[in-house]
């Protein structure tokens, strides 16, 4: 037995992303399912699973009892952060394959453009201990705790062994920018050069400003159902075709040095299973939403997923193969490096308006798109694909 | 100062990591080692996960090592790295087969080369304490 097409994605809803949405990130969850259930033609009563990222402080029952949703009897939650959304839809998908549910609503807000942030000095002194704590800052005494310096510990060592340049991950920058351009919610839209990303301020070495995702305040929601109830509502589903997960051996999350091979991250193990799954391959995918948290993992998936050799890569970003009309039209709207970073729901949900065919940045006749979460950390990925 | 593992267990790591800073206190390089099979591990853990064993020892390290990448970091960073930027952070793999993160001594970040030859040295880190550091190793090393 397999989930493959047993599941879809009905329904969609997303609140305009900023820097201050001014409202707790418990309102802004209930606005965001409210709209997603509009969008699938559903009521709060049809919905009897969710699921959430750990990192999500809303539970499901503040969720539940607000929508008004009579009982809820599968519920749960994908932990990692980042590595986590695709992982949050994949279980929707299980649960409905193997009728726990019919209905789950996934979720996600974080106002973090406004919350505290310890690197900009606007959180209080027990939050970075409280981050010194976590798994994801083994190596505080030495000052190496942000997450830009554990993505770029990996990427020197990446461009090296493949012989990659940094132009390499500014052409990754430039693309999605250049896609959210026309996206109004975008955080980022004013056009990027290769020039201008050369001359950025360097925050990592070897990463600059552009190679990193934005600081933002969002919330978005995803309804899932069973294929046979998908078909009656009032969008086109899009279908989960495969839902995987991968971790791969000794795990860190971020510090993740610790393994063999050094340079085969979780997502190695997710897209073999992906593919497994969906009985298709990275030939025959036309349009794709690749993790972005940092250049450097978008660089990492194009091989992992199948897309380049390993060495090829650079040259594939520097053809424009990510960009609208290449090889692989990827983070459409922009991405977590431009649109806005919420731990991926975004690029779920610019995977499924690809499958409907109301992307603002259209691939056309798109039928399988793929969506991967970070690869940093324990992570997942998602095929979709139309009727 | 006290035997310092209040500060240590909040600091980094937990409770498995406290040999490990203990011994840079002593200026020594020790990493957690399987006394069954006998494979040296890095971060430390309860369980060898090679063979099940939870019999281990803190064995000291020769202190040599190859450079496996680095970064140069730059603002923003915590207060109290504030005047330090920009610093180098090293991943380096040990002559044991393990690897960890230090910080850069004794050079300019200007001088590090891939897989180059580094030995520990041990220099404090903003709250005093020793801890282990990296340095080019000396030609005849």
């Amino acid at each position: 037995m397999s989930l493959r097409d047993q599941a879809a994605i009905v329904g969609i809803g997303q609140l305009p992303f900023s820097k201050d949405i001014g409202r707790s990130e418990e309102v802004t969850a209930l606005e965001a399912a409210h709209l997603a259930l509009e969008d699938a033609g559903l009521k709060p009563s049809d919905i009897d699973g969710m699921m959430k990222w750990s990192i999500q402080p809303t539970g499901e029952n503040v969720i539940a009892r607000n929508l008004g949703v009579p009982n809820l009897r599968f519920f749960g939650e994908v932990g990692y952060g980042g590595g986590g959304g695709c992982g949050v839809v994949g279980h929707a998908a299980a649960g409905i394959a193997a009728g726990m549910a019919r209905c789950v609503l996934v979720y996600r807000s974080r106002n973090r453009g406004s919350g505290g942030r310890p690197w900009a000095g606007t959180s209080r002194e027990r939050d970075n201990i409280a981050a010194e704590t976590n798994e994801t800052a083994l190596f505080s005494p030495y000052g190496f705790v942000r997450p830009v310096d554990q993505v770029a510990m990996f990427a020197r060592r990446f461009l090296h062994e493949r012989g990659y340049t940094t132009d390499h991950l500014g052409w990754i920058a430039v693309a999605c920018r250049r896609h959210a351009t026309n996206n109004p919610i975008a955080m980022m839209r004013e056009p990027i050069t290769m020039d201008d990303y050369r001359r950025a301020r360097m925050i990592s070495d070897p990463l600059r400003l552009f190679d990193c995702c934005l600081e933002t305040d969002g919330a978005a929601a995803v309804i899932v159902t069973a294929a046979d109830v998908a078909r009656d509502l009032r969008q086109k589903p899009a279908y989960i075709m495969a839902a995987a997960q991968g971790m791969g051996p000794r795990n860190w999350v971020m510090n993740n040095y610790f393994k063999e091979p050094l340079l085969e991250s979780p997502g190695a193990y997710a897209a073999r299973d992906l593919w497994r799954m969906a009985g298709v391959g990275p030939e025959d995918v036309d349009v794709a939403q690749l993790y972005d948290a940092f250049t450097p993992l978008v660089l990492g998936s194009l091989e992992e997923y199948g897309f380049c050799k390993p060495g090829e890569a650079g040259a594939f970003v520097e053809n424009h193969g990510l960009e609208l009309g290449g090889r692989l039209p990827t983070n459409t709207s922009g991405g977590s490096l431009s649109e806005a970073y919420v731990h991926g729901i975004n690029l779920i949900i610019e995977a499924t308006r690809q499958i409907r065919g109301t992307s603002l940045n259209q691939v056309p006749g798109a039928r399988l798109s793929l969506v991967t979460s970070g690869n940093m950390v324990p992570t997942g990925a998602l095929l979709l694909r139309g009727a | 100062m006290s035997d310092g593992s209040t500060e240590f267990a909040r600091r980094t790591g937990g409770a498995d990591w406290i040999p490990y800073w203990a011994a840079a206190r002593q200026r020594e390089l020790r990493f957690q080692r399987c006394l069954d099979c006998r494979r040296w591990r890095h971060p430390p853990g309860p369980f060898c996960p090679d063979c099940g064993s939870t019999r281990n020892a803190w064995e000291r390290a020769s202190g040599r090592a190859r450079l496996i990448s680095w970064v140069i970091v730059h603002p923003p960073v915590l207060p109290v790295w504030k005047d330090r930027v920009p610093y180098a952070a090293l991943l380096v793999e040990c002559e044991e087969g393990v690897r960890t993160i230090g910080g850069l001594v004794h050079a300019s970040p200007d001088a590090l080369r891939m897989d180059m030859p580094l030995e520990v040295d041990f220099a404090p880190s903003p709250d005093g304490d020793l801890v282990p550091q990296w340095r080019p190793a000396q030609a005849a090393g």
